[in-house]
């Protein structure tokens, strides 16, 4: 009689999470904690590209020693900061954007003193560089339009009647998004 | 009233003159022939391109999705909305799905002639296979020196076909796939192969056992003399007498077989059974396509994107 009872208990207690949306929120929460890690793979990819295109780029223009120097710095910097997924306050992630940004702004600064070598813009070594930076820039931008959706889905999710509940009692909480920040926000041009 | 007229006649010139402003497309509004003929992959609808070009395109990304199972689409268009090629181009992709869900493998290939741009975008899948450097070399070697000089058709056939040309020699496809199905056919002709020889062994011995002699046992009896005893429902009955070559025994076994001249009821070869109906195209190409027809309409497999690919102005 016990054990049915416990049985019993175990089995409104089930459904009462399910309707509750328990496990659709894990699987929320799983999603925004993916779609981070995709942002962060698109960034490192990036950072993986810089000292090749740095070394390219010195074996033409020796004098923007400053200007190299500064996207190495901008990059050792960012690759310093990683951000867990689970503790993705919106302080951390702004810190975390601000970093990337230092980055492409460097990076923006070094594609466009290139466009004064033209040896170094017909190095087919140079332009492929070129070509997968640019494609990476793509890659991070949709990246953390696909993040600021999954995010946003789960926001949603967890702050409506009755999984707010669940969600405080779980401890589900909101996350932050990326913002669009002036400045940072802009890919390197990269004109062709 | 001289200047009435006037004023109409500029205003009817207006008016006409409407339609030929370009048509800025937005990334629902660009039509998608794939979708109502499988075969085709190449929306042109401002007519850019010319329908020859369209057919070899379509004929090279036939083959090139039956090879590889790469769902291309192929847009060239005027003029679009915000003038992002490479949004719009993943967008399109997107929004249409295209690839396959489980492999990712889309191809999408813009050229915007307004913008003067050409943006590949590739799936997930197909990133490592089709890198940006490759698409960006594509670009700039094959493509853009014709479409420059106002190329449109060669400019876009020879790009496609170079894209072609290096998926398609991608080995790492035929290496996994051709593995795969290599194995696969190799099990099943072993499976054969040790079917066929049971069923050749059973049958010697039982020819073998026919032609034992009951009384010398040695396998030396032959087939003398076969007299008919009777002729009934498409039967024979006939009388064989065997002699053994060894010993002289001779021995009698009545043998039933069918009549081979009889006409009776259900008698006679004829044809297969009705009509026999097949689809033709690789039904397991596109996910729903269709009724299995050939050229019924295709459908995207809802593969998705990572901004992969390449783009440039010309």
């Amino acid at each position: 009689m016990k054990t049915i009872s416990k049985l019993l208990v175990a089995l409104v207690a089930l459904v009462s999470l399910n309707s509750c949306g328990y496990n659709t929120m894990t699987e929320k929460e799983e999603a925004v904690n993916k779609a981070w890690s995709n942002v962060e793979n698109q960034y490192q990819r990036r950072s993986d590209l810089i000292p090749n295109l740095v070394n390219t780029v010195k074996g033409y223009a020796q004098h923007e020693q400053s200007t190299l120097t500064a996207v190495m710095e901008a990059r050792s910097k960012a690759t310093q900061l990683t951000v867990n997924a689970e503790d993705l306050t919106p302080e951390k992630l702004k810190e975390y954007q601000a970093a990337q940004g230092q980055v492409t702004s460097a990076l923006g600064k070094l594609l466009a003193i290139s466009e004064a070598y033209p040896d170094l813009k017909a190095n087919e070594n140079f332009k492929e560089l070129q070509a997968q930076l640019e494609g990476t820039e793509n890659r991070i931008s949709v990246e953390r339009r696909n993040f600021n959706e999954v995010v946003g889905d789960y926001n949603t999710y967890i702050r409506k009647f009755p999984q707010n509940i669940m969600a405080s009692i779980f401890g589900f909480e909101k996350r932050a998004y990326f913002e669009a920040e002036a400045g940072s926000e802009k890919a390197p041009k990269v004109e062709f | 009233m001289k200047r009435i007229f006037s004023y109409i006649i500029v205003t009817l010139m207006l008016v006409t003159a409407l339609p030929l402003v370009a048509k800025e497309y937005k990334v629902e509004e660009v039509p998608m022939v794939h979708l109502q003929d499988k075969t085709r992959y190449v929306s042109n609808p401002d007519g850019i391109l010319s329908a020859q070009a369209v057919n070899t395109m379509d004929q090279i990304l036939y083959q090139l999705e039956q090879k590889t199972g790469i769902e291309t689409l192929v847009v060239a268009v005027e003029e679009i909305e915000g003038g992002d090629c490479f949004e719009f181009a993943y967008q399109l992709g997107k929004q249409n799905g295209v690839g396959k869900k489980e492999a990712d493998n889309g191809l999408v290939i813009l050229l915007v002639r307004g913008e003067r741009c050409v943006q590949f975008v590739t799936g997930y899948g197909i990133e490592g296979h089709l890198p940006d450097a490759i698409c960006k070399r594509i670009q700039e070697r094959t493509m853009f020196p014709l479409l420059r000089h106002g190329k449109w058709d060669e400019g876009m056939v020879e790009g496609i076909r170079a894209v072609n040309t290096y998926l398609t020699d991608y080995d790492g496809w035929k290496a996994s796939e051709a593995n795969e199905e290599g194995q696969e056919m190799f099990a099943v002709f072993i499976g054969f192969a040790i079917l066929i020889l049971v069923f050749f062994i059973i049958c010697y011995f039982v020819v073998r056992e026919q032609t034992k002699c009951p009384k010398c046992k040695k396998h030396a009896l032959q087939r003398s003399q076969t007299r008919l005893l009777s002729k009934k429902n498409g039967i024979k009955t006939n009388e064989v007498v065997y002699t053994c070559k060894h010993c002289g025994h001779t021995v009698v076994k009545r043998e039933q077989e069918e009549d081979e001249n009889y006409t009776g009821f259900g008698g006679g070869g004829g044809s297969l059974g009705g009509p026999f109906v097949f689809g033709h195209g690789r039904g397991g190409t596109f996910h729903g396509g269709g009724f299995g027809g050939g050229f019924s309409g295709g459908s995207f497999g809802g593969g998705s994107f990572g901004g992969g690919g390449a783009g440039g102005r010309f």
